[in-house]
């Protein structure tokens, strides 16, 4: 009888096969330390004799809810492998959501709208760089530089950073470093995902202090009369993470030719595998660089683009010269970057170098950069495997792995490899769908070339689009909706889809 | 001579055939009906247990041996039973068959304790070559991070018609940089000077730029036309040695592999090769890839019968010559009744080549190559050497050549005017018996 009943209570029973509350509590212990991060802008406030209360309420807040997450989820703190996805996604979803608090408690009108403040936050944590402000310049010093820190945080990653500094997180870390660092395959640097964690963070780290170093250093010399030390601090934050946040409203275009060919440089670094960099440079094997085909093409398609878009710029005599030149490799290094700065703006440019900055939106850097978009390494596995049927269609028997710097590729890779691109030209497809119509229906003048780019820049983690969101516009404009549609695309984007989209299917929750 | 033999296989027993006139012969198997057979047909001492056990080595009479050949078919007891043996009997010379390139690799790298080691794998591949006409380097050891090889080949009749054989070394127009290391004529080995002459039938150690082996390989080839398009039947351990031979003498290779994890794996460890998932005894697929166009066919599949059955179709479909390995000793005879051109049995090509080192004085010295008779050194010239600072031509060596110096990471093969500097790597090719002495001068 005993058992009978016991029977019956497993069968009526709930499965989920989802530890949500180890989740959880690993999500409350990442956004308590999340807190701390809002000492840095509170800091810059007192500095410029701001106020740091938004900052400090802010982190009070994010502080207590991380602590009482935890404490609710007391005893679960063990997070296995299919909790990743929940942890990684959420997390994110936090840290934007936290994120927007500072703009909300500042007052300031421009961010008074809640969907505002979110979009911008999540914005900036992605690196995406798309911003709703009308008057950057209006914000107080300590805002911006919040703004500017978000995406210098969220380029490497908050859970790679949580990996490399928590002692928690120790075990099982390998499932949400994947979940995170962009690419179909993760390069390890060193026999541990802790140490491989703390090696990416080194090599980013240094290169943005490298890269401030070179502006402070612009600015104290008068090589660029028009830089500062808080702008070489804010540009270097958001030069490396490829995000494209600035606290001038004419982006890099406020600032003179030795900087932006600086920060061409930098982007394209930030745009290059991290686990390459730190071959070359750290362990001193610079032919690395040469024998990796992604980083060749990558280096190909930004010079070949940057040519075409110069070569239109020069004939219909908008740009010539040194500057044409220039302003034609930032802008183009900008969007294959996803970084998302301007020099000019490229709004204006003819219809051939504006269609063709929006097809550089899918390509995107390499992966295990902190670029976002496809990435070149996709584009070429899927290249080859275009060809290899090419070959099958003759040769019905061969068997030719797909080979990626000598390397054979792994089948299973190969179709993630495919499933993604369909997904993301998916998502973009039915993206761009939605702002059309909700424009439409909203009554907003926004044409369909606007919806496209605004769809494929915030999916991308680019920045910019076109039209009234162009580099020296805003995407105040959007609907509410419309706008909680690219908050969603920017989250879809930077996670790589699949660590989202899985939380959306039965399997996952099923036992 | 005593010799001990472990493996009365095939390859054992032939190895017995031909050496038990001439010596004393003791042989080791696990089988008892197999020693039986052998101990009827030739006055050898037979012992049933495991060779690679110290006890069943004692039995055989290792202390006073002078030659161990362990050939049974499997390559850790043979290995085993030659390191034993060395223990055993420090005087001992030690053969070993081994079909995996691997330890064929540690041994070139001196990392096993043996004398030789002999692959059917190698073996097989070097008979194809040979008989395909496209004579291969029978070794090449590579230094300074590939920049140098040091490679051996044998000048047969069909270099006879290049410039460089048949005259002195002083008017033979050498490919640049390369240097003829040591000829091995007869029993001797030289180290050939301006008036020594590369003859037919020597066999020749060259030092040199991977350009100039390649230059070096194309005037041992002769005036031959050039073969190309080679199909593999079976990518089998010997199809691979087979396919990864001519692949590095630039002859472009068709692998057809029935087993579909099988071919997957060859198609990338051997990414050169085209592989083929296929039984390759369809005849659409024949049709559909052309395989009649093929110059050559190999067949390398693990079964006589189906490679019988392979080897007469693809001659159906046009293909101009075929080459088949055996396993069955009785099968050669039956593919070359059948219209096979050639048919190789691996064992038979292993025993020969144990034999070979048993037997005649002049494959062991050529043998010991790498064993105790030369020696490579790759040195760095100190600063208070007395030859530092001087002229190649000017260098008091006898009995040892540098071939190359690797100067700031680039190789640079000398003539008589360059300096030798300290800092510089040299590779130098010297005399077992010297090599301290060189070592010590540099």
């Amino acid at each position: 009888l005993i058992s009978a009943a016991r029977l019956r209570r497993a069968v009526r029973r709930e499965t989920i096969g989802v530890d949500v509350g180890a989740a959880l509590n690993l999500i409350g212990a990442l956004v308590k330390y999340l807190s701390l991060t809002f000492l840095f802008p509170a800091g810059v406030s007192l500095y410029y004799d701001e106020s740091p209360w938004p900052f400090l309420a802010a982190g009070a807040i994010t502080a207590a809810s991380g602590l009482a997450i935890e404490r609710a989820t007391r005893g679960k703190e063990q997070v296995g492998t299919r909790e990743g996805f929940l942890v990684v996604a959420l997390t994110w979803a936090f840290a934007a959501f936290f994120g927007c608090l500072p703009y909300l408690f500042s007052g300031e009108p421009q961010l008074g709208d809640p969907a505002n403040a979110f979009f911008e936050s999540m914005s900036g944590f992605t690196t995406t760089g798309s911003s709703i402000l009308t008057d950057i310049e209006a914000l107080p010093r300590g805002l911006l530089m919040w703004r500017q820190f978000t995406q210098w945080l969220g380029g490497m990653g908050i859970i790679v950073l949580a990996l490399a500094v928590l002692p928690r997180l120790r075990v099982g870390g390998r499932q949400l470093f994947e979940s995170e660092v962009p690419g179909p395959e993760v390069e390890r640097l060193a026999a541990s995902i802790r140490e491989t964690a703390r090696r990416l963070w080194g090599v980013y780290v240094a290169l943005t202090a490298l890269l401030a170093a070179l502006l402070a250093g612009y600015a104290v010399t008068g090589v660029d009369e028009r830089m500062s030390f808080y702008d070489a601090v804010a540009h270097a934050f958001t030069t490396m993470p490829t995000g494209g946040f600035s606290p001038q409203a004419e982006s890099l275009g406020a600032f003179g030719a030795a900087t932006q060919w600086t920060v061409i440089v930098f982007m394209l670094v930030a745009g290059t595998n991290f686990a390459l960099l730190y071959a070359a440079f750290v362990r001193g094997r610079p032919r690395a660089l040469v024998r990796d085909e992604e980083f060749r093409l990558y280096l190909g398609l930004a010079a070949l683009a940057a040519i075409v878009v110069f070569a239109e710029l020069a004939t219909e005599g908008i740009l010539e010269g040194e500057a044409g030149l220039r302003h034609a490799v930032f802008n183009t290094v900008s969007i294959v970057t996803t970084t998302g700065y301007a020099s000019a703006d490229f709004n204006e440019w003819p219809v051939l170098a504006a269609v063709g900055l929006v097809g550089l939106m899918f390509i995107g850097g390499s992966a295990g950069s902190t670029s976002g978009s496809i990435k070149v390494v996709r584009h070429l596995m899927i290249g080859k495997s275009l060809r290899r049927e090419l070959d099958l269609a003759v040769h019905p028997e061969v068997v030719s792995p797909l080979r990626f710097s000598g390397r054979p590729v792994d089948e299973k890779t190969l179709r993630a490899v495919i499933a993604f691109v369909l997904l993301y030209v998916g998502l973009f497809a039915a993206g761009a769908l939605v702002l059309t119509i909700d424009a439409a229906v909203a009554n907003r003048v926004v044409t369909p070339f606007e919806a496209i780019s605004a769809a494929a820049t915030t999916l991308g983690n680019v920045g910019p689009a076109f039209g009234f969101a162009g580099p020296f516009g805003s995407f105040e404009p959007f609907s509410n909706f419309s706008k909680a549609v690219m908050i969603v695309l920017m989250w879809l984007g930077r996670l790589e889809i699949v660590p989202v989209l899985v939380l959306f299917t039965r399997r996952y929750w099923r036992a | 001579v005593k010799i001990v033999i472990i493996g009365a296989g095939q390859v054992g027993s032939t190895v017995v055939e031909a050496l038990h006139d001439e010596h004393e012969l003791t042989i080791v198997d696990l089988d008892g009906a197999r020693l039986n057979a052998l101990s009827y047909r030739h006055d050898v001492t037979t012992i049933q247990g495991n060779g690679a056990t110290r006890s069943v080595l004692q039995e055989a009479g290792i202390k006073d041996a002078d030659l161990l050949i362990a050939c049974s078919s499997r390559d850790e007891p043979n290995l085993i039973a030659a390191m034993l043996a060395k223990k055993l009997n420090p005087r001992i010379r030690t053969v070993v068959r081994a079909t995996e390139v691997e330890y064929l690799e540690a041994w070139h790298e001196r990392h096993l304790d043996v004398d030789l080691v002999v692959s059917s794998e190698i073996e097989t591949a070097y008979a194809v070559s040979r008989i395909l006409g496209v004579p291969a380097a029978r070794q090449t050891d590579v230094f300074a991070e590939g920049q140098v090889q040091i490679v051996e080949f044998d000048v047969e009749q069909a270099a006879l018609s290049h410039e460089v054989i048949g005259r002195t070394l002083r008017e033979a127009r050498i490919p640049p940089d390369s240097k003829v290391a040591s000829i091995i004529r007869g029993d001797s080995a030289l180290v050939p000077r301006g008036d020594q002459s590369i003859e037919v039938g020597d066999r020749i150690i060259v030092i040199g730029s991977p350009r100039a082996a390649q230059e070096w390989s194309s005037i041992i080839a002769g005036d031959r036309p050039r073969l190309d398009d080679v199909v593999i039947y079976g990518a089998g351990r010997i199809g691979i040695a087979v396919a990864r031979h001519l692949i590095r003498q630039q002859i472009r290779v068709r692998l057809i592999e029935a087993d579909r994890e099988r071919a997957q794996l060859v198609a990338e460890a051997v990414p050169e090769a085209r592989v083929f998932n296929a039984t390759g005894i369809d005849p659409d697929f024949l049709e559909r890839e052309r395989i009649g166009q093929a110059r050559a066919a190999i067949f390398a599949m693990r079964d006589d019968a189906k490679n019988h059955y392979a080897g007469t179709l693809a001659k159906l479909h046009g293909v101009g010559f075929t080459i088949a390995v055996v396993h069955e000793p009785i099968s050669a005879e039956v593919f070359e009744r059948a219209g096979i051109d050639v048919a190789i049995n691996p064992r038979q090509l292993t025993a020969e080549e144990l034999v070979r080192f048993a037997h005649d004085p002049r494959t062991q010295q050529v043998a010991m190559l790498e064993g105790d008779r030369y020696e490579v050194l790759d040195v760095t010239v100190r600063g208070e050497s007395e030859l530092a600072n001087r002229r190649f031509r000017d260098l008091p060596m006898t009995g040892a050549l540098i071939g190359a110096i690797v100067r700031e990471g680039k190789a640079i093969f000398p003539h008589g005017d360059d300096v030798l500097l300290p800092g510089d790597r040299v590779i130098v090719f010297t005399d077992a018996r010297r090599a301290r002495e060189v070592e010590q001068a540099l």
